[in-house]
């Protein structure tokens, strides 16, 4: 057993799980405040890649006001979704909600590279391609950047639930009807969290527009980041965190013995496998909340 | 009170769908192709360009005053990858009287196979559709015209035998998408480990390809003379990119035709100097077909999309396309006289042998039995600003690759 | 004024039972089966066997998922690969040498069995886990068909559906083809109006309402729930086999993927959760929308009505495709079903509004 081999997949694995949560930490942050799991978020992941890119190349501003512009307009595409669409289905059942964010989807991946153009796309954050090198063991710069990143974010949410506001949509996501009763204004509290989802889109889309090229591949990271959330736990932002984690280092490891032997990609059996088995055994993730049902 | 009030849509619907795309009923003046893309959802990365070449080639051969007085009509819709629609277009395009068709999309190219056949008309599958369609007795009206897959992992292999001294004892990685396209060289490349006794592992990464790294570890443990890249689109740029982080030579990149321009300036221009390809018309603007284009289309305003993109691989590809349709139309005129049906191009692409572009592309000879067209490619490199080819124009293990689409044509006989 | 009440009147109970209660639905009924029987005769080979001869088999498709989200309450994601359990088991039957019609039955088992294994996870969890639950094993599927060649057929991955008999009928003949998805359209329309009325359907409806409920009364959710994947995945398995012969005549991965499965499911839910009529309203507008919408902004174009760039041109029915799902949910939540319905209501007691019936 190559000892080396392990590592290396182990810390590969570790980045690249991370990097799903960035996508997967927006779906959290919806379902936390409303209940909603938006199937749009890889869109809307799609969307601010063109963004940032569109900024850099068309207008070719710095890098940095891209991202600070990208920021602001998924801020405000998020409170928008919210006001004009999601509002409008309070009460309806879930799955026409969740059928609404797949319209949605669909609406995004034919109205972006539409209008910026369907060939994948350059977005170069000037991270370099060398590897670090830790003891023969390769570490993908790019991949730790968006790791890190993941990190500040999840940790940026996890400190934004302590603020006065964050207060607020903990007690919205506990529920609606108590909060509405002792004057806290739940409709502002989900689009704030639809807003702040369409910020972490923004660090996903950059990210992984600089590792894959933007084109409307960039919805396809939808996947995985729905199964970082079912096995950390949909509400549960130490979900995403951990959920990332585990489902990065066995998607990695696991294929790397496997793979040789079954002679085919084995990650995203591995990854089903993960939903199939956690969903048997432990339904609401890691460090989700169990609903208790009332007859 | 379900009612199935299903048909009373129908009149409603077809109302609207009559308007919608009410067939011109016109004389038989000008030749129609079909020529259908993917431009939304897999194939994202081709369609564009690949379309452009296309429908500029035609305006070209019309400004020139057609062949034998024909004028050439492209029909371009977007079928989205999903078969029914493929087969919604083709049928309409055939009712309004199309003879050529082209899907650049394996499952709807392989939906419409069997129902060119019984129709009677051309399904061009350059680069794209099941592999054994080259057996012309087995697939009398399907024409993948240019190298196919096998035939181009074949070329690639034997670039490497002609350049190292013999395939004996190499190590080959064959980094693959873990789809039917990336598993589609496997036979061929098994069969020549064995013949030439070299040394062949497989990885597969999982499908769309935007993360790899766990394959690209194994990989560089693996310490491969060379790596066959066999993915599309995004996936090809991170392959490239992870072989480069891995400490993995560029110059040991061999890639599917799917590499372009486009994908080296997204790795980064001078990343990656060095990746080699295997090709079927020479890219670039260098070349009269490409001057005629420039000159007598985009000078009158007519292209079909941005100037900027004339020269681009996929470009030049969907102009060599049409340039062995046209031909095998113009050589039915000539011999078959007007007017053109499905079976007269059948019959004229079968008679067209060593077809001159003045290096375009290979010598292209299409016969009766023989619908890949020879089979020839070549292998070109990435230099930092353009594909420099280093090798000459060539077909490659052929009796290989004609044993494994033989024994594929017969299954698909039998399962009719 | 179209839905007449007035001088309807029931003197016995199987009156009030029947399945059309209203002379103007049943009339609508036989016009419509009246039309589609006939379609052969009056409508082009174009959308015979483009738009109605799908439409049909999809709608049958989306009957049987209807089954199981609308009227048991299950929501599946991997539905077709239930299908193309069923498609693949059909053509390799028949290769072996199985008649058509066993071979069709043969499929349904296939998949009834393996769709009782997604039913699995259901026994455990409900709502969002159900759905994710079923999209993996969606990918496990795939992945075996993709991966084994056996199955997939070998390095094209395309099988071609086997030259097969349908009492006496050859399935290369276009009307047989036609026929046999329509009848099997009817069919199923029958079986899910008439399920709803037995004591299965009504069991399956107090799951779907409440689980815990259902099991005070005495109906085992286990049993039913697992009965109601057994069921639908049987139908679901046949259709896909139809759609293998009748319609594609070949077999490929890709067209029971994913992106297939939530188009299945848009079906159920656009049409509208457990109607019957919605099934046939979603499958048309799932389907059919985007070639319509294609090609008539592929003909804009060509007259010249319509200048934007190529690119734009091809994303623009994808664009309006999402915007119509988005329109239609945010005009009527409840689906393209109840559209119909409120229309229907209208003119129940039109001009009459006052009367509410």
């Amino acid at each position: 057993m190559d000892f080396l081999f392990l590592a290396e997949l182990f810390v590969n694995g570790l980045s690249t799980g991370l990097m799903y949560s960035l996508v997967a930490l927006g779906i959290t942050l919806i379902y936390k405040a409303s209940g909603v799991p938006n199937l749009a978020q890889g869109a809307m992941v799609m969307l601010s890649g063109y963004l940032v890119w569109a900024v850099v190349s068309l207008l070719s501003w710095p890098l940095w006001l891209a991202i600070a512009l990208a920021v602001v307009g998924m801020f405000l595409f998020g409170l928008a979704t919210e006001r004009w669409l999601l509002r409008r289905m309070v009460g309806q059942p879930v799955i026409m909600i969740v059928m609404l964010t797949l319209g949605l989807d669909i609406f995004l991946r034919g109205f972006v590279p539409g209008l910026l153009g369907a060939a994948p796309k350059r977005l170069d954050l000037g991270i370099g391609l060398a590897p670090i090198i830790v003891a023969d063991v390769f570490v993908n710069r790019a991949y730790l950047v968006g790791a890190i990143g993941a990190m500040v974010l999840i940790a940026a949410a996890m400190l934004f639930f302590r603020t006065r506001l964050g207060t607020k949509l903990r007690a919205v996501s506990d529920d609606h009807v108590a909060s509405w009763a002792v004057g806290i204004s739940v409709e502002r509290a989900i689009g704030i969290s639809w807003g702040i989802a369409g910020v972490a889109a923004v660090g996903a889309g950059t990210v992984w527009g600089s590792v894959q090229g933007v084109d409307w591949t960039l919805s396809a990271l939808l996947f995985p980041a729905i199964a970082v959330v079912i096995l950390g736990g949909i509400d549960s932002l130490l979900g995403v965190f951990v959920g990332g984690l585990v489902v990065g280092v066995l998607g990695s490891v696991i294929p790397g013995y496997l793979d040789p032997i079954v002679g085919g990609g084995t990650r995203d059996v591995v990854t089903s496998v993960l939903i199939v088995l956690t969903i048997l055994f432990r339904p609401y993730g890691m460090f989700g909340r169990e609903d208790i049902e009332r007859v | 009170m379900k009612t199935m009030f299903k048909k009373g849509m129908l009149g409603a619907l077809f109302a609207t769908a009559a308007f919608a795309a009410a067939p011109a009923l016109q004389a038989q003046e000008t030749v129609k192709f079909g020529l259908f893309h993917d431009f939304t959802k897999v194939y994202t990365f081709v369609a564009d360009e690949f379309s452009q070449g296309q429908r500029d080639y035609l305006t070209l051969i019309n400004e020139e005053g057609g062949i034998k007085g024909q004028k050439f009509e492209a029909i371009v819709r977007d079928h989205g990858n999903e078969p029914q629609r493929g087969l919604e277009l083709y049928n309409r395009a055939r009712e309004e009287g199309a003879i050529y068709f082209m899907f650049l999309s394996t499952p709807v190219a392989n939906a419409v196979v069997p129902r060119a056949l019984q129709d009677k008309v051309v399904l061009g599958t350059p680069l794209h559709g099941r592999g054994d369609t080259m057996v012309g007795e087995t697939f009398p009206y399907v024409f993948p015209m240019m190298a196919s897959y096998w035939s181009q992992a074949a070329r690639l292999l034997k670039y490497v035998e002609d350049t190292q001294g013999g395939l004996k004892g190499k190590k080959i990685a064959h980094v693959h998408i873990d789809t039917p396209f990336g598993r589609e060289p496997l036979p061929i490349l098994e069969k020549l480990a064995q013949q030439k006794s070299f040394e062949l592992r497989s990885f597969a990464y999982p499908s769309p390809g935007n993360e790899q790294s766990a394959v690209w570890s194994d990989v560089r443990r693996y310490r491969p003379d060379f790596v066959l890249i066999w993915g599309a689109g995004n996936s090809q740029m991170v392959s490239v990119r992870e072989a480069v982080r891995n400490g993995i030579d560029p110059a040991k990149i061999l890639s599917v035709v799917w590499l372009t321009e486009t994908d080296m300036k997204n790795i980064g221009e001078s990343t990656a100097i060095g990746a080699k390809r295997v090709e079927v018309v020479q890219p670039g603007r260098d070349h009269p077909i490409i001057q005629r284009i420039l000159d007598k289309v985009y000078k009158a305003g007519k292209g079909a999309g941005p100037e900027a993109r004339v020269g681009n691989t996929y470009y030049n590809y969907g102009v060599a396309d049409m340039v062995i349709a046209t031909e095998g139309a113009k050589l039915a005129l000539e011999k078959l006289g007007p007017p053109l049906t499905g079976e007269k191009l059948k019959a004229g692409m079968e008679m067209i042998r060593n077809l001159d572009t003045k290096g375009f592309m290979p010598p292209v000879t299409i016969t009766p039995q023989d619908h890949q067209g020879g089979g020839q490619a070549r292998v070109s490199q990435w230099d930092g600003k353009a594909w420099v080819p280093v090798s000459d124009w060539a077909a490659a293990y052929q009796d290989v690759v004609w044993e494994e689409a033989r024994a594929s044509a017969a299954k698909f006989s039998q399962g009719k | 004024m179209f839905y007449r009440l007035s001088g309807v009147h029931h003197t016995r109970y199987e009156d009030t039972r029947r399945l059309w209660p209203i002379p103007t639905d049943r009339r609508l009924v036989a016009v419509l089966f009246l039309l589609a029987l006939s379609a052969p005769l009056w409508l082009s080979e174009l959308y015979l066997q483009n738009y109605l001869l799908p439409w049909l088999i999809w709608s049958a498709a989306t009957l049987s998922l209807t089954l199981l989200m609308g009227v048991a309450g299950q929501l599946h994601f991997g539905y077709a690969a239930v299908m193309a359990i069923g498609a693949y088991s059909a053509i390799h039957l028949v290769r072996l040498g199985v008649p058509f019609e066993l071979a069709f039955i043969g499929a349904g088992l296939v998949a009834a069995v393996i769709g009782c294994l997604f039913g699995a996870a259901a026994l455990r969890v409900k709502g969002l886990y159900l759905v994710m639950a079923t999209l993996a094993m969606q990918y496990l599927v795939d992945w075996v068909i993709v991966n084994v060649p056996a199955i997939s057929g070998g390095a094209h991955a395309t099988l071609q559906a086997p030259e097969a008999r349908v009492l006496f009928f050859s399935f290369a003949d276009g009307f047989t083809r036609y026929y046999f998805a329509f009848f099997w359209a009817v069919f199923m329309t029958v079986f899910l109006l008439n399920t709803k009325r037995t004591s299965f359907g009504r069991a399956l409806v107090a799951i779907r309402d409440k689980d815990y409920a259902a099991s005070v009364i005495g109906v085992s959710p286990f049993k039913y729930k697992l009965l109601a994947f057994f069921t639908s995945s049987f139908f679901g398995g046949m259709s896909g086999a139809v759609l293998a012969f009748c319609f594609y005549r070949a077999v490929t991965p890709e067209q029971f993927g994913f992106n297939v499965s939530t188009q299945l499911v848009a079906m159920v839910l656009v049409g509208g959760l457990g109607s019957v009529i919605g099934a046939y309203l979603g499958a048309a507008f799932v389907l059919l929308t985007p070639m319509i919408l294609s090609n008539g902004i592929a003909a804009l174009s060509d007259a010249g009505w319509l200048s934007v760039s190529a690119n734009l041109l091809a994303h623009l029915p994808l664009m309006i495709y999402g915007a119509l799902i988005i329109g239609f949910l945010l005009a009527e939540p409840l689906g393209l079903a109840k559209i119909y319905d409120n229309m229907r209501n209208y003119f129940l007691v039109w001009p009459f509004k006052h009367s509410r019936r």
